[in-house]
């Protein structure tokens, strides 16, 4: 094929013209100019690799997969490396928990919910509220809590999803009436998020609480010397039994087709008859209600902090991002793949850096293929 | 009896006046074709009627009462259905679903309502589990016509139902359409298809720069030489 561009075919005299700086001699020029375009085919070329779905999942195991090889020589890493994938597997029930609420509430709002984080740490202390209130239940084996702390949860997920629902009336829907822009609604969840704060720290105070003190968590031994403690267990276990509630409501009742409808296409739902600001607010119950979910399994899994969840919120803006935002079963994959990966970093970098690990991740999804794992190219 | 009339309607989006005091009247069993160069406000004046802007002046009445500023969803329980020209369907849906979706406001079951549409459109029975997105233009705009018959609508709304589609279907699609007609359903139609849509309308109005132009049965307006001129790309 003949390219008329072809710095090889070009004389030295022409190819001297087109370098604006115009030193050098002719032959490194056309050497320098080759290699650059060469770079440049390539980085294309990696781009458009890393677009497709499946290699970007594969460069993402393929990290973690690095990380290991790294630790080679690191062999007190690497031995906690399986232990770190359960942390990491329960971490990012949690946050998948929580992203699949936020890419709901996104679907059919079209805004990020900023205030999402903190609707977790609501459910939170709802649940430690009621666990003061019920009576002292004996643990049920082999969990740390009792039948109390399920009814505690099982509470918690409504209350949250009410307090999702309040926020919605005073402050989202006054603003979706006069058709407020995009970034009125981030600003005001922005500020719904420290006004919810704001009110825990005045409830509760700063100080740190557990909803059981000084009883002992019991550890299975598993292969590999993996030690897995019972209420890791109900983490994941909780997770899969919400994940499945969520997909029967979308795919099988009414109302969850209608809210696939008007994530779809808001103005047609509306011509269809269907009534908008119901589905709105059954979205915020259950991006509310799996949000308290994720709370108490948060405060289970370490304590309660009036910040709990707004620091959770940049990893499940990571997950709903990776997992291509507005789609809730993106949401759980991102969520899974966001806290394994933060995880298993600790072993080899700081754990402080661990939320810088999903900021990256998100980063790099955000440059190479911004509609995220499911996400139609372009759409 | 006037089924649906609109009495000398202004309105437009934000500032913008598009439409400046137009009327027309649709009657009970009829089909009626709005013609017009593009920009002259046809798409304007579905979606004004249907309740989708704000309406500065005049007055739109079903059966002697007055619809002119509500909701969408209130219309769709007085009897009138609307098929936008553009994204009307839910893509993520599956056809049935769609279907669905246009009952919504139904809490009885569905099955006799979607099989009438089954009947109607019948490529559709074989496609009721596909997610609509996947779909070709023709298979779409019949779900999207399917949707919007849901309810067995007394007065259909039609914005563009033949645009984007292969020059074969289009033929099939106002086949289709003059079959819903025959079933009692009123049909306002918006179409770029001048000829045709005149051809198959009882009456057409003729629409340019927001105003009513010419108006007169389908046959009066193909046979008017001026409008033939203008409109009809001679």
């Amino acid at each position: 094929m003949d390219r008329p561009n072809d710095p090889s075919k070009r004389t030295p005299r022409e190819s001297m013209e087109l370098d604006p700086s115009g030193g050098g001699s002719p032959e490194t020029l056309v050497l320098v100019e080759g290699v650059q375009r060469a770079q440049r085919r390539f980085d294309r070329r990696v781009v458009a690799l890393l677009k497709n779905p499946i290699v970007l999942t594969l460069a993402l195991l393929g990290l973690i997969a690095l990380l290991w090889w790294a630790a080679q020589t690191n062999w007190a890493a690497v031995q906690r490396l399986p232990a770190l994938i359960v942390w990491g597997v329960m971490l990012g029930s949690i946050i998948a928990l929580g992203s699949i609420g936020l890419s709901l509430a996104y679907g059919v709002l079209r805004f990020a919910n900023f205030c999402h984080g903190d609707l977790m740490t609501v459910g939170a202390y709802a649940a430690f509220a009621l666990l003061a209130l019920l009576r002292q239940s004996t643990p049920l084996a082999p969990f740390s809590f009792g039948w109390g702390f399920l009814v505690a949860l099982l509470l918690a997920m409504p209350i949250t999803g009410l307090v999702a629902i309040g926020i919605d009336r005073v402050i989202y829907r006054p603003l979706r009436a006069r058709h407020g822009s995009l970034v009125i609604l981030e600003m005001a969840s922005l500020g719904a998020a420290f006004f919810v704060r704001s009110l825990i720290y005045i409830v509760w105070g700063a100080d740190f609480y557990f909803y059981y003190l000084g009883r002992e968590r019991p550890a299975m031994q598993l292969p590999l010397g993996i030690r897995v403690q019972a209420y890791q267990f109900f983490i994941l276990g909780l997770t899969l039994v919400l994940i499945v509630c969520v997909y029967l409501l979308l795919e099988k009742t009414k109302m969850g087709k209608a809210m696939r409808a008007t994530a779809d296409n808001l103005e047609l739902s509306k011509v269809s008859g269907i009534n908008t600001e119901q589905v709105v607010s059954w979205t915020w119950m259950i991006s509310g209600a799996l949000a308290g979910a994720a709370g108490v399994l948060l405060g289970l899994s370490a304590q309660l902090r009036p910040a709990m969840g707004w620091e959770l919120l940049l990893p499940m803006f990571a997950a709903v991002i990776l997992g291509s935002i507005g789609n809730p079963y993106g949401a759980l994959v991102g969520g899974l793949i966001i806290g394994i990966v933060e995880q298993t970093s600790t072993a080899f970098i700081n754990p402080a850096y661990a939320s810088g690990v999903a900021f990256f991740i998100m980063i790099v999804v955000l440059l190479v293929r911004p509609q995220g794992i499911f996400g139609k190219a372009g759409g | 009896m006037n089924l649906l009339e609109v009495r000398g309607i202004v309105t437009g989006y934000g500032e913008m006046e598009i439409l400046h005091e137009v009327c027309l009247d649709l009657q009970v069993g009829e089909i009626i074709a709005i013609i017009g160069p593009n920009g002259a406000g046809k798409s304007t004046l579905m979606k004004a009627i249907f309740g989708l802007l704000k309406i500065q002046s005049g007055q739109i009445v079903l059966k002697g009462k007055e619809i002119t500023h509500l909701s969408p969803d209130r219309l769709v329980h007085l009897g009138l259905s609307y098929v936008p020209q553009v994204e009307n369907i839910f893509p993520s849906l599956t056809a049935e679903e769609n279907l669905e979706m246009g009952a919504f406001i139904l809490s009885e079951d569905l099955t006799a309502r979607k099989e009438k549409i089954y009947q109607l459109f019948p490529p559709l029975r074989e496609l009721r589990g596909r997610r609509v997105g996947k779909m070709s233009g023709g298979q779409r705009q019949m779900v999207a016509m399917g949707r919007a018959l849901m309810l067995d609508p007394q007065v259909l709304i039609l914005d563009e139902p033949s645009a984007g589609l292969a020059p074969k279907l289009v033929g099939g699609i106002f086949e289709r359409i003059s079959e819903i007609n025959r079933t009692g359903v009123s049909i306002i139609m918006v179409e770029q298809n001048a000829k045709q849509s005149l051809k198959l309308a009882h009456r057409g109005y003729v629409l340019a720069s927001g105003r009513n132009r010419f108006t007169g049965t389908g046959k009066e307006l193909l046979d008017n030489p001026e409008v033939g001129r203008l409109y009809l790309g001679g």
